[in-house]
């Protein structure tokens, strides 16, 4: 019994740990921005600047004059032109084996993407939504645009 | 009579069109890679679904989920995606710097290199840069796990000293592990003394 209560425990915090440190981390940074950006993460808006880092489930949204560029740690590079809201819905990457998934939603606007290792190494794990379908990433440069 | 009304709403239905103001939601287009090549983006579901794997083929899906494909110019992508184009942030990049035997001095014939990744450094936004520290397999692995990290961390601070921020830099070292030339051990190798730097 003795041996069980201290497993228990331990067994918690490590499972607190993971998912505090998964919750958290870093995805991508922000790399350039011209007029209006935000990032929006749990219902906090925040003007976006280049070094900005960026999380799972971050938004980020440009004004009328605004575009901006970003890298994933995968390598992969994401663009966006005015009037546009992007949604990092999902992303998992394992930096040692290159594997990993992808899912990002472009709500409106435009966006350009050169995908990074997730496309490379599994041709379709990454995925782009838009309101009306969805795109299967084998590679490695397009563009997306969605009218309102 | 008909054919006078089928008429009016063609044109009707043509102007739309070009107007921009018809029932399409998505607009997709394959761009060709930086070498001119291209690969694949499939567009849509189970139900309904294409492949673009032409340069500047296109998929407009309507908000029914119908696809139409054709082919654009590249002046039509590029007038269309204009301000997204420009925000692509640069290809990351990778250099290697040499090293002596059992030292952190970077060869002189490594110098012109160093100074390319300076360069490189120099002119990026919010740059990132990756460290990653190597030797050959003379020595122990303690003593090369420590040298490999001490020949990152004299690149990354060359890197500091020329004002990048040190949040953006990270330094490792992989000691005898990962040679670049598979060697046996104890034989020294100029090309397993390295530096490798990822900048992003």
């Amino acid at each position: 019994m003795k041996f069980v209560s201290q497993i228990v425990p331990a067994a918690i915090f490590a499972a607190l740990a993971f998912s505090a440190v998964s919750s958290a981390a870093e995805i991508g940074q922000i790399k350039n921005t011209t007029g209006q950006v935000f990032l929006l993460r749990n219902n906090q808006q925040q003007p976006a600047k280049p070094g900005d880092t960026v999380e799972q489930a971050d938004i980020i949204i440009t004004g009328a004059n605004g575009s901006f560029g970003m890298t994933l740690i995968d390598g992969t590079r994401l663009s966006a032109g005015p009037n546009s809201r992007i949604e990092l819905k999902q992303f998992r990457f394992n930096p040692t084996t290159q594997e990993g998934e992808s899912l990002t939603e472009l709500h409106r606007g435009t966006l350009t993407i050169v995908s990074g290792q997730i496309a490379k190494r599994s041709p379709g794990a990454m995925k782009v939504q838009t309101p009306t379908t969805i795109l299967g990433v084998r590679g490695t440069r397009f563009a997306v645009k969605v009218e309102e | 009579m008909i054919s006078l009304r089928w008429l009016v709403l063609n044109t009707l239905a043509a102007t739309l069109f070009v107007s921009g103001c018809t029932t399409v939601n998505t607009f997709v287009v394959l761009l060709p890679e930086d070498g001119g090549a291209a690969s694949a983006v499939t567009v849509g579901d189970n139900s309904q679904s294409t492949v673009l794997d032409k340069p500047y083929s296109t998929a407009a899906v309507d908000t029914r989920g119908g696809i139409e494909t054709k082919t654009i110019t590249a002046e039509e992508a590029n007038r269309m995606f204009t301000d997204a184009l420009a925000a692509q942030p640069p290809q990351p990049i990778s250099f290697t710097l040499y090293f002596e035997s059992n030292s952190i001095e970077v060869t002189p014939s490594s110098q012109p290199m160093l100074e390319a990744l300076f360069a490189e450094v120099a002119k990026r936004q919010a740059v990132e840069v990756q460290v990653t520290g190597h030797t050959d397999r003379v020595g122990s692995d303690a003593d090369n796990d420590r040298l490999s990290l001490q020949r990152a961390e004299a690149v990354r601070t060359m890197l500091i000293q020329r004002g990048i921020n040190s949040n953006f830099l990270r330094a490792v070292g992989r000691g005898e592990r990962e040679p670049l030339i598979p060697t046996p051990d104890e034989q020294a190798e100029p090309r397993n003394r390295r530096v490798e730097v990822i900048v992003r």
